[in-house]
């Protein structure tokens, strides 16, 4: 069987709109950051956020009454790949329809807003209404419903890779005839608990730029926002091969498990979307890139759009769904200049093939192969 | 690496065989204990010591003892630093190793619903509270649900790429349900899959905010229940092509032979009255098995002892299944979320190798309204050749697996 992608949609930092946002990237802008206050005397922290009006037209269903943004996200993404893929012509029937949600972070805002109330006030004060919202799965929940899918509904939790295992769990359940098409969907919303957790794990930086493949791993800046992909046996981009990748026990052994993903899906003619952030990723990528794969034009997102973490790898997939479809690829921002890596130029024609990496901050790493 | 149109096409479906388990649970540590602790009917219930819970309806909980989990691991450096979720799964996966030490994953798919809760807790009281910090990048570090998988397999040297499911309460049936499917596609030989929960007070206050959580005994299916008690745990079970487990000569405990998954959307915390959630992830895993209603004889229900949920799965229990045994072990070891699914099916595989029906305990009163045969409060023998165990849980996740014992 074949694996295509019929539709796709995301809201990013720089909008929502697989048109839209391409075309913010092509343009070479990037994500303007916005102060991320915590309490008083709290630092405070650069993170770049979807724009409010990002979210208008979402659907007037009961089950949005009361949810956190990444749930609103999670919906907006999915409704949108179905309304591409229903644009150009694919049926799509919800009694054959899966749905595989990839998280890392989750429900942070009202997970956060549950436990102070505990923390401040004791458990008498802890809201029901807050808590079944702070579950991984409330996000697919909501689209379920609203949707109307009653078969297989999974999320699945793990770093940023968790993307693109949600795309191999996709790929199994159609596989197997469990689904006809299945909507995967990658979301995160970002919040000062958040940020400051980053930083505290020394992953973040405090302000921008984002420095992919820079000399120095200066930090990422934490996004929100979702990305989605219809899949199905049909579709004008096909996924030929997913790998499942690994894990790494310490950030030095991530090259090990990127090298051996690149080389499981390597193409000297393919373009690599790649996952560097600023931070250790970077380097172990361009380890396995020199290595493996060192005659291809390598792009990452992350400059304009930020890390989306749980989001990431499903921006990561439509941006280079895009680039094969378009022929070319965006600039790339705040790039080192002595990275030995071939960057996006004017007059680049690219191949017909997309290689997307995918390391995340804790352990994982998986990668996969768009054929155009 | 394969890749997914890679997978090999089999007729009949390969079956899949359970070579291996480990458990860790308030019932015991390791498969052993844990029958014993069945068979005597153990309410493992007890006051809840790990916070502070005097401003809560319910104050029990079920839990592993702490002495016992850790044991000599905690005076090791680093093994110190990891959640006692990562202690449940490498007790958990000792076990295993020990019984199938030639067992390698091509993947590892668990479920859970909370991942290192405690040490976010930890983290946010201390910026909250404004406290010492320097312990932030361990929790930090330890808290993402994938960490107790990895640290497992990091222990015991197993690198396969790593799949976690949250689908709430229903996690750990639906991490056993792709493993099956994996295998039994032909994608995979061998599958560890499982699932944990440690108990956190986030958690624990969240269902007792929900009043879901009960201040008396927990009684599934009781006419007079009030709700459910917390538990933790893990289990882990290694699958694999059963011809493959054969061939190397490794014990075969059990066979999972079917698997069904459907969403509710009636409500994010409630089951559709109906029951039509559970009835089509229980028919859907009897399709999937081949087998009938009337092969089933033993089911190990979600049964949590909320009113809803034990309505809803009660009636649609009844309806397809009419008056097969039933029993809650939820009764004797809280609900331990994510875990619940594997660990009741490590149990389903004790019975039915040690032919015997694990007991509902606290059982009084039936519940007019339900028309179930209770195993209740006290375990019975019986001849099970194949149960049925089933997880539902928040967002309308339902799920079934059907497990069978080896055939002479």
């Amino acid at each position: 069987m074949s694996l295509s992608i019929a539709g796709m949609g995301w809201i990013t930092p720089l909008g929502r709109g697989v048109d839209q946002v391409w075309d913010r990237l092509i343009r070479g802008d990037e994500a303007i950051p916005q102060t991320v206050a915590g309490g008083e005397g709290a630092k405070t922290y650069h993170s770049f956020l979807v724009p409010n009006d990002a979210l208008q037209n979402l659907p007037p269903h009961p089950r949005l009454r009361r949810v956190s943004a990444i749930s609103r996200f999670a919906v907006a993404a999915g409704l949108d790949a179905i309304a591409q893929a229903k644009s150009e012509s694919f049926k799509v029937d919800t009694e054959k329809l899966a749905l595989v949600f990839a998280v890392s972070n989750g429900g942070v805002v009202y997970t956060k807003r549950f436990y102070h109330n505990i923390v401040e006030a004791g458990a008498q004060s802890a809201s029901p209404l807050l808590f079944p919202e702070t579950v991984f799965n409330a996000p697919a929940s909501h689209l379920a419903a609203i949707l109307g899918v009653n078969g297989a509904t999974y999320t699945v939790v793990g770093d940023g890779a968790v993307g693109i295992l949600g795309i191999q769990m996709a790929a199994e359940l159609l596989e197997t005839g469990a689904a006809r098409h299945c909507l995967v969907v990658g979301a995160e919303e970002a919040d000062w608990v958040l940020c400051d957790a980053y930083h505290k794990w020394r992953l973040t930086r405090s302000s921008p730029p984002i420095e992919p493949f820079s000399d120095s791993a200066r930090g990422t800046i934490l996004s929100e926002g979702a990305g989605a992909v219809l899949l199905g046996a049909d579709g004008r981009v096909k996924i030929d091969r997913v790998n499942s990748g690994g894990n790494f026990s310490h950030q030095r052994d991530a090259t090990k498990v990127v090298q051996r993903i690149l080389h499981d899906l390597r193409d000297p003619n393919a373009c690599i979307v790649a996952s560097a952030n600023g931070t250790f990723i970077d380097d172990a990528e361009r380890e396995a890139i020199q290595n493996e794969a060192s005659e291809c034009i390598v792009y990452s997102p992350k400059a304009a759009l930020g890390e989306g973490v749980g989001a990431s790898a499903l921006w990561q997939i439509i941006v280079a769904a895009r680039a094969l479809e378009r022929k070319h690829l965006p600039p790339m921002l705040h790039a080192g200049n002595n990275s030995l890596l071939r960057f996006p130029a004017d007059g680049d024609k690219l191949g017909p093939t997309a290689i997307v990496l995918s390391c995340g901050m804790n352990q994982q790493a998986t990668g996969l192969r768009l054929l155009a | 690496m394969g890749s997914f149109n890679a997978l090999n096409k089999t007729s009949p479906p390969t079956r899949v065989a359970v070579v291996a388990a480990g458990i860790v649970s308030p019932l015991g540590f390791g498969l052993r204990e844990t029958l014993q602790s069945l068979q005597k009917a153990t309410d493992c219930v007890t006051p809840v010591s790990r916070f502070d819970v005097s401003n809560c309806r319910c104050k029990t909980a079920a839990q592993i003892p702490d002495d016992r989990l850790f044991g000599k691991r905690q005076k090791n450096r680093k093994t110190a630093r990891l959640h006692r979720a990562s202690h449940m799964m490498i007790a958990a996966m000792a076990e295993l190793t020990e019984r199938d030490p030639k067992f390698v994953p091509d993947i590892t798919i668990i479920g859970t619903t909370s991942g290192g809760m405690s040490f976010g807790e930890n983290y946010y009281r201390a910026v909250y509270q404004h406290e010492n910090l320097r312990r932030a990048p361990e929790w930090l570090a330890n808290y993402p649900p994938q960490k107790p998988v990895l640290d497992a397999q990091h222990e015991f040297g197993i690198s396969a790429p790593c799949f976690v499911i949250a689908n709430a309460c229903a996690s750990g049936t639906n991490a056993i349900g792709r493993a099956f499917e994996g295998i039994r596609s032909g994608k995979y030989e061998r599958v560890l899959t499982g699932g944990y929960d440690a108990l956190s007070e986030l958690v624990f206050v969240g269902f007792d905010s929900l009043q879901a959580a009960t201040p008396e005994k927990c009684r599934p299916f009781d006419r007079d229940r009030t709700g459910m008690v917390l538990g933790e745990g893990a289990a882990v079970l290694a699958l694999e092509n059963f011809e493959s487990a054969r061939k190397r000569g490794a014990e075969i405990l059990g066979e999972v032979m079917g698997y069904g998954i459907s969403t509710d959307n009636h409500h994010l915390t409630q089951p559709d009255p109906s029951g039509s959630g559970p009835r089509r992830a229980m028919e859907q895993a009897l399709e999937s098995g081949g087998c009938s209603p009337d092969q089933v004889d033993y089911i190990n229900a979600h049964g949590t002892a909320t009113a809803f949920n034990d309505a809803a799965e009660g009636k649609a229990i009844s309806e397809v299944f009419g008056s097969v045994p039933v029993s809650s072990t939820k009764s004797m070891i809280g609900h331990s979320l994510g875990a619940a699914g594997a660990i009741e099916a490590v149990i389903c595989l004790l019975a039915l190798q040690s032919q015997f029906l694990p007991p509902n305990i606290n059982f009084r009163q039936p519940d007019s309204g339900l028309a179930l045969n209770i195993v209740a409060n006290e375990s019975r023998e019986a001849k099970i050749d194949v149960a049925l165990s089933n997880s539902f849980g928040f967002g309308g996740t339902n799920a079934s697996v059907l497990i069978s014992k080896l055939a002479a």
